[in-house]
């Protein structure tokens, strides 16, 4: 079930030898390339020739290829992860592009998360926000029996569907404004939802936003592009949570 | 006396959306009640001028309209604000770049509908508030609606508020944290009736210009109308 059908594109690829380099888009022709490879796959390939002639090969950011840790994230042909809806770019496939085609290859454009190196960029300001409240505080020791809390069914669910997202800062990516409430609702809703994370919940919504508004992100306005890239499909519901916990912390606690 | 959480209104990004929006729903509720208002303008002229009386004679009327300015300012700060503060940090650069179905006319054109809505206002204010009323209110009116450069200016004005609201009346709620399975669909199809219904100012003015069309054509004018 090979396809025999063997082809080549043309990549063109943001370049940049450091965070204080200017940058620019290089073209590279890369041959012999199967529909059945992933998109990374195509760029080891194109690494390997490059290797191979004595030049730097291209950095780009991967760690499990298979679309659930957040590491890669690229800009592909002006799509945030590339054409396929609700994916990473890892679970992209080269049979997604024909003989001859140009394919631009950009990094997140985000003034939060500098360049790098070519593809790769910081995107350490989403740890920052975590450290600010994105945790609970308990003490260590042996687990405790897990029905111990009940959690209701469709609660449990919610905050699953908030804990999916991998922190790839796509929606930041994709924002008009370069906002990243999308990351941080989800980050806040997973654990508002759930018993274990409400003694926190306050001082979480409070310190978690004024982390954000730390980072250099920009402010949401509702447009709803980080929903249409999410590769989790964490939903925008979770901003409109974030937004409401942090109007009540601000309302209603004591600080 | 801890006022922290004024401050954090003014000074977080959530709490600044939260004042924009607030102010925002407040102006949008006053724009149906003064497209009510207009309305009455087909009650005649006894029904209109008695209206317009009733509220100049309120003693509250004008805390009401100090009021109403403070809203417009509140809205038109923490707009430019967040404004300002999105196009500093918003994405730049990239060679290619495409929308994936997110972003709405209304909501990608907010900024440039909110300038066109101060011009709207502006001229609105210039000629019928800050004008000399001695004709009486609705001849006021009515005599501007039968100016076609009036009447132009009418039509670009209210579609641009009801562009503006059409995504802002849904975004309002949802800056507030009113974002619910049941409700949401409601509110978004809400918003988009008040959107829809800020045409009513166009073609409340349109009626009064046709008419004018309809005396001259009374008249022994020829009229021609293109369907």
């Amino acid at each position: 079930m090979t396809s025999s059908k063997h082809f080549s594109v043309t990549v063109r690829v943001w370049r940049q030898a450091g965070p204080a380099e200017p940058g620019k888009m290089v073209s590279y022709r890369v041959k012999d390339i199967s529909p059945d490879m992933s998109f990374l796959e195509m760029l080891d390939i194109l690494n390997d020739e490059l290797i191979k002639k004595g030049e730097t090969p291209i950095a780009f950011e991967s760690d499990c290829r298979e679309g659930i840790c957040g590491s890669c994230g690229l800009v592909v042909n002006g799509d945030v992860h590339g054409p396929d809806e609700h994916s990473t770019v890892c679970q992209l496939h080269m049979r997604r592009f024909r003989d001859g085609d140009v394919i631009t290859v950009e990094p997140w454009r985000v003034k939060a998360f500098p360049v790098l190196k070519d593809l790769v960029v910081d995107r350490s300001a989403l740890d920052r926000m975590i450290a600010a409240g994105g945790f609970i505080s308990v003490n260590t020791g042996a687990a405790p029996e897990a029905n111990s809390i009940p959690v209701e069914k469709d609660k449990a669910e919610e905050a699953m569907d908030a804990a999916a997202c991998i922190g790839c800062g796509a929606c930041v990516a994709a924002c008009p404004n370069g906002a990243a409430m999308l990351f941080t609702g989800a980050k806040i809703s997973q654990l508002a939802l759930l018993p274990q994370g409400g003694p926190e919940r306050s001082a979480r919504a409070l310190n978690m936003v004024a982390a954000m508004d730390k980072q250099g992100f920009g402010n949401c306005t509702n447009e709803y592009e980080c929903e249409a890239v999410c590769p989790k499909e964490v939903k925008v519901a979770n901003i409109a949570r974030m937004n409401r916990e942090f109007l009540l912390a601000n309302l209603l606690s004591k600080k | 006396m801890n006022l922290t959480f004024i401050k954090r209104f003014i000074t977080t990004s959530i709490g600044r959306k939260a004042l924009m929006a607030v102010s925002g729903l407040a102006l949008g509720g006053f724009m149906l009640v003064h497209l009510a208002e207009n309305l009455l303008l087909f009650k005649g002229e006894a029904a209109y001028n008695a209206w317009v009386d009733l509220l100049l004679s309120n003693p509250v009327t004008p805390f009401l309209e100090v009021g109403l300015l403070a809203l417009f300012i509140a809205h038109i700060i923490t707009g430019v604000w967040v404004r300002v503060e999105d196009f500093i940090n918003a994405p730049r650069g990239y060679e290619a770049r495409k929308w994936q179905g997110g972003r709405t006319i209304g909501s990608a054109t907010m900024l440039y509908t909110a300038a066109a809505i101060l011009g709207y206002l502006a001229y609105h204010l210039l000629t019928f508030r800050f004008v000399d009323h001695s004709m009486g209110f609705y001849q006021m009116v009515t005599a501007a609606f039968r100016s076609p450069v009036f009447v132009t200016v009418y039509i670009a004005g209210a579609v641009a508020l009801a562009l503006h609201l059409s995504h802002g009346m849904q975004s309002a709620f949802q800056t507030l944290g009113v974002n619910h399975p049941k409700y949401t669909p409601l509110i978004k199809t809400g918003g988009l009736l008040v959107a829809v219904a800020m045409t009513g100012f166009a073609l409340i003015s349109l009626y009064y210009l046709l008419n004018i069309d309809l005396k001259a054509a009374e008249a022994g004018y020829q009229v021609v109308v293109i369907r």
